[in-house]
């Protein structure tokens, strides 16, 4: 009886363990820590593949797969981005109607600010995403909103993040209402979606570089370094939300709105997981 | 016989759990292993494995019964929209269903509605599931 009796209590203590260890990763308000997830990802990774150095997370899959490391520095050498930023900083720098341009929305001119965005705005009361914050200047300006996924934006954005390269990213979460923002984004990232009932966590953290036909899946942690991205898929640059609406499509789900509250949330919890690495957008994947 | 003890309360503890399955796990492992027109008894009742829209799909194949349950379908995938899980496929199987239904071919339209409506059930599961389980999908939890 003893045994059982010890069987039992064991049985409810590992229970409750359970139970606390999952409160542990937050998953309401009062216990989400978003500096406790980060460590505790990066410590997941590092565990996973500990020949890994951190910062090399940067490099999405080139930092896991040697084979197609050198296929992406061959590629690199001519970057097929290199347009895209001539481009983005004409538009940059060209003045809108009245006068006034991209420049005076932005802190420091909009140079080398890409490692603090997203950042949650209390006025807004909503995640504010670099590319959203490009769209709100023109409209402040009397100019109309461009397309939120490619093209102009995409390159605009480029450019931004050109200026911004090799700085940390450091994205910050003030208070409640920003933290309610990056747990839905938390919970989103890990929720199932589509047909084919996957979250992005399925492919990006426990599928990190599992083949999958020719491609090898990135982990998540570096994911928002190098973005906008020129796809070879596209054959062009695309935005991050783009790549979101992506790959819920590969699971079958009808992607969300670009520049929408859930994927702006998703944004910010994916670059808070991010936090500490470099900036190093534009960047080229397949 | 106290060292087979632990052994004994495990197997408790573990067919305890296994009892204690939801009739929607129940019903889907008989889905499952068996497909669609099969009979299982779960906790004393006896029930099919057939989903509510494949029976709405076996009424009269006539016009005002496709007709309903596109209408139906529609109303469903309008609220699969709503909270951010729909399917990619649904769309497209509506559309079908409604040309189908012009064509004159009511059973067509009948069960590609049907399996449309199929679709953004499981897409609300999905999202109540999501809400409740998602913290089991973080390292360590």
């Amino acid at each position: 009886m003893k045994i059982i009796t010890s069987l039992l209590a064991g049985a409810s203590l590992a229970l409750v363990a359970s139970m606390s260890s999952a409160a542990s990763t937050g998953n309401t308000l009062a216990t989400v820590d978003p500096e406790a997830d980060r460590l505790a990802l990066q410590a997941f990774f590092q565990k996973r593949f500990p020949q890994v150095e951190l910062d090399d997370y940067a490099n999405g899959i080139y930092a896991l797969d040697a084979a197609s490391r050198a296929q992406w520095e061959e590629m690199e050498e001519f970057p097929p981005y290199e347009f895209d930023i001539e481009a983005g900083e004409e538009m940059f720098n060209t003045p809108f109607a009245n006068g006034k341009s991209y420049a005076d929305c932005f802190e420091n001119g909009g140079m080398g600010i890409r490692q603090n965005f997203p950042y949650w705005s209390d006025e807004q009361d909503r995640v504010v995403t670099l590319e959203l914050a490009i769209n709100q200047c023109r409209e402040a300006n009397g100019e109309k909103k461009l397309k939120a996924k490619k093209g102009a934006i995409a390159q605009i954005s480029a450019y931004m993040a050109s200026t911004s390269a090799g700085n940390i990213i450091d994205v910050k979460i003030p208070n409640d209402k920003a933290k309610a923002a990056y747990l839905d984004g938390k919970a989103q990232f890990y929720s199932r979606r589509g047909q084919l009932n996957m979250s992005c966590a399925n492919c990006h953290v426990q599928g990190v570089n599992i083949p999958i036909r020719a491609d090898r899946t990135s982990a998540t942690l570096g994911h928002v370094t190098h973005f906008p991205v020129f796809r070879s898929k596209w054959g062009e640059l695309g935005t991050l939300h783009r790549r979101f609406g992506g790959c819920q499509n590969n699971v079958r789900g009808t992607p969300l709105k670009a520049q929408g509250k859930e994927y702006s949330n998703l944004e910010f919890f994916m670059t808070y997981m991010s936090n500490g690495l470099e900036v190093n957008g534009p960047g080229s994947r397949k | 016989m106290k060292k087979y003890l632990p052994l004994v309360a495990a197997l408790v503890l573990s067919s305890g759990s296994v009892a204690a399955a939801s009739f929607e796990d129940a019903f889907n492992a008989e889905r499952a292993l068996h497909g669609k027109g099969h009979t299982f008894t779960f906790e004393g009742k006896e029930y099919t494995t057939d989903h509510p829209e494949e029976l709405e799909a076996a009424a009269e194949a006539t016009e005002a019964n496709a007709k309903a349950l596109i209408a139906s379908a529609k109303a469903k995938h309008k609220e699969v929209k709503a909270v951010g899980y729909d399917w990619t496929l649904t769309k497209g199987i509506l559309k079908s269903a409604n040309k189908a239904l012009k064509a004159g071919k009511f059973q067509e339209a009948m069960n590609l509605a049907a399996q449309a409506k199929y679709h953004a059930r499981m897409g609300i599961r999905q999202a109540q599931r999501s809400a409740e389980d998602w913290v089991i999908m973080v390292p360590g939890s």
